[in-house]
């Protein structure tokens, strides 16, 4: 009799050849891949809520539903990619098949760029929270920003050394998260849902059509997940039937929470409130709120009153700790998670010759690619040392991220397009059926779509936004020359695929 | 008890020729067939299909030894050199895969912060293999020294 026990997460198997034979036993089922995903999309509530309102004010809500719809576009998209191309890669290894190898180390790149950005925005945010515990922690920028800078020494530290994260946290932590969510969504719609204040709060705070806009640039750092699934598709038992399912699953998950945070961030607190005392820790300004607007409330019954009062005490000392406690761990996760993120991503373009080699060395001792851990964080580093200054860093980051993270969604369309293009009867186990006939050849609507809307927002990002425009054509141009001089140097053609290194990576 | 397929996870200590041993004398009762397994761990920091060189020298360097330990035992055995992001898990699905009968496990005498200590795999696979798991402790004067304490006290 067959024993099914329950798999952990990332606990695929490869059966390597003696010397050549290699075999892959891949477990990650889909309830895995999306718990892993949640962990790290969910966490992105906790700042992108904040970075939404300092640039949209009472448009949030809008602005995150608009950033939603087109995160339903991404994420169907990449579930046909990752159907396709079940690898690590992502939008780069869409990017490469579709186009060529300089498209593919363009999106790597952009990725890579947006990793960064959740790096240094993910560890940030975290003493916001904290400040619960000890005030200047949140108020102090030289303190915060110390704090935020020591957490991703410390995770890379960890992660050259190569400490084993646990699973299990990982998926006990998306779990208690999404439940608290939820808990605060009901609670919230339950008993303070206003649609006149909802209303108010939108129309008196509206802003202006270009921070409209920027807004739904930003917003995009609320549904991260879709890389992340298609980075562990490679972990994924049938990928080509379980990613697509996990990110459709994400998808509903994430816009129904967010959504709803959103609106209940706006029945208990202005736009205002949130875009400045609450900007760094939104959710905790819900928590903090909630039990008092709740308590306007109390029940005529005097026996019930008292168990109110008693339910109204118990939240208000309990929410704001818990919500202290919960976003502090899964930032921390999350920012772990982009390190691991960036430091395989760089491998694999290391791997397919379109990085130098330094970025697969990998330590004798630990096993770990210390190279590209230490680079990256150290970038992140970088762009966190303005907050030391007083330098409000927080809705920089948000317009950085946007600029990668747009880019990166911009070619994943584009690559799925140009597939359906240059190989229509590509075998597709998830193939998008809303199409479009263009000489003969079906091209999805939701990746038209989605192609439209990321490159036009991300053009009007870089017109609006000087920071985010020259910083970000700042990192492309330094990483195409990287590409160009290597591939040069390595006498590899620039467009054409290089072959990929195989059985030389060497610990040194 | 009848074992058809007999699975010894070897990892490169002193341990693996013992549990090899006993697997080879089990195995000759019932005419069983030896599975020998190796796993290199990779780190979540890499890619679940990068090649080590290094570590897979490490790996076909333990097989040929325990490949050589049952030929010494007059017996035959199949090797194969796993990957995967932990060695319980591994051993587990191999088992399962393979339709072990029985997992022989060796360890040495380990410690963690002055405790004794099974380390990740073992609990792992003493919890969740579906097949009876034996596991082959090598004697250590350490464990000898701290009866003698007991019996003295």
């Amino acid at each position: 009799m067959k024993h099914i026990w329950e798999r952990k997460p990332g606990d695929r198997v490869i059966h390597l050849h003696r010397p050549q034979r290699y075999r892959l036993r891949r477990v990650l089922g889909v309830p895995g891949l999306w718990a892993t995903a949640y962990g790290n999309v969910g966490s992105s509530i906790y700042y992108a809520l904040g970075i939404v309102a300092l640039v949209s004010l009472g448009a949030t809500p809008v602005v995150l539903g608009v950033a939603g719809i087109i995160f339903v576009f991404n994420a169907l998209t990449y579930a046909e990619g990752v159907s396709m191309l079940p690898e690590a890669g992502g939008s780069s290894s869409f990017a490469r098949h579709g186009f060529n190898e300089l498209v593919g180390f363009i999106a790597g790149w952009a990725l890579i760029f947006s990793y960064v950005v959740t790096i240094a925005i993910s560890s940030f945010t975290i003493p916001s929270y904290l400040g619960y515990f000890w005030e200047p922690l949140k108020h102090s920028p030289l303190i915060g920003t110390a704090v935020s800078i020591g957490i991703v020494v410390f995770l890379m530290m960890l992660n050259v050394l190569g400490v084993k994260e646990t699973a299990v946290l990982n998926l006990t932590m998306a779990i208690i998260d999404l439940g608290t969510q939820v808990l605060l969504i009901i609670l919230g719609l339950a008993f303070l849902f206003d649609p006149h204040l909802l209303s108010q709060n939108i129309t008196l705070y509206w802003p202006e059509t270009h921070n409209f806009i920027f807004g739904i640039a930003v917003a995009s750092i609320a549904y991260t997940g879709v890389e992340t699934i298609s980075q562990l598709a490679e972990e994924t038992r049938h990928p080509e039937v379980r990613a697509p399912r996990a990110l459709v699953w994400m998808m509903f998950t994430v816009l129904v929470i967010f959504a709803g945070i959103s609106v209940v961030a706006f029945s208990v607190m202005t736009p205002q409130q949130l875009a400045t005392e609450w900007a760094t820790d939104p959710v905790a300004g819900i928590a903090y709120y909630l039990p008092q607007r709740l308590a306007l409330n109390p029940p005529s019954d005097p026996a019930l009153n008292i168990l109110f009062t008693w339910f109204i005490a118990g939240l208000q000392h309990f929410l704001p700790l818990l919500v202290a406690v919960l976003a502090g761990t899964i930032l921390l996760i999350a920012t772990n998670a982009g390190l691991l993120g960036i430091s395989r991503l760089s491998f694999s373009l290391s791997e397919h010759r379109e990085l130098p080699s330094a970025f697969k060395r990998v330590h004798s001792k630990f096993k770990t690619p210390y190279v590209a851990i230490l680079v990256f964080s150290g970038i992140a580093i970088l762009l966190q040392l303005p907050g030391l200054f007083s330098f409000d860093i927080f809705t920089v980051l948000g317009g950085l991220y946007a600029f990668g993270s747009l880019a990166t969604f911009a070619l994943a369309h584009a690559s799925i397009l140009s597939l359906r293009w240059r190989q229509p009867n590509r075998h597709r186990p998830f193939k998008l059926t809303w199409s479009i006939r263009l000489k003969g050849t079906e091209l999805p609507v939701t990746a038209i779509l989605g192609l439209i809307s990321t490159f036009s927002i991300w053009v009007v990002l870089i017109i609006y936004q000087p920071y985010s425009r020259w910083l970000g054509f700042g990192w492309m141009a330094l990483g195409v020359g990287i590409y160009f001089i290597y591939r040069r140097h390595a006498h590899l053609p620039i467009l054409r695929m290089g072959k990929k290194l195989k059985g030389i990576t060497k610990a040194g | 008890m009848d074992f058809r397929n007999i699975l010894v996870p070897v990892n490169g200590t002193p341990s693996d020729a013992e549990a090899l041993r006993l697997a080879c004398k089990l195995a000759k009762e019932a005419k069983s067939k030896i599975l020998i397994v190796y796993v290199v761990e990779i780190r979540r920091s890499l890619p679940l299909d990068v090649r080590l060189d290094t570590e897979i020298s490490k790996g076909e360097d333990t097989l040929t030894r325990a490949e050589q330990v049952v030929e010494e035992e007059e017996y035959q055995a199949e090797a194969a050199l796993l990957q995967a992001r932990e060695v319980g898990p591994a051993i587990v699905e191999e088992a399962v895969e393979r339709e072990a009968d029985i997992i022989i496990m060796g360890f040495g005498y380990k410690s963690r912060f002055g405790e004794f200590s099974l380390g990740d795999a073992v609990p792992y696979v003493l919890k969740n293999a579906s097949c009876p798991v034996i596991l082959y402790r090598l004697p250590t004067k350490k464990a000898g020294q701290r009866l003698d304490t007991e019996q003295n006290s």
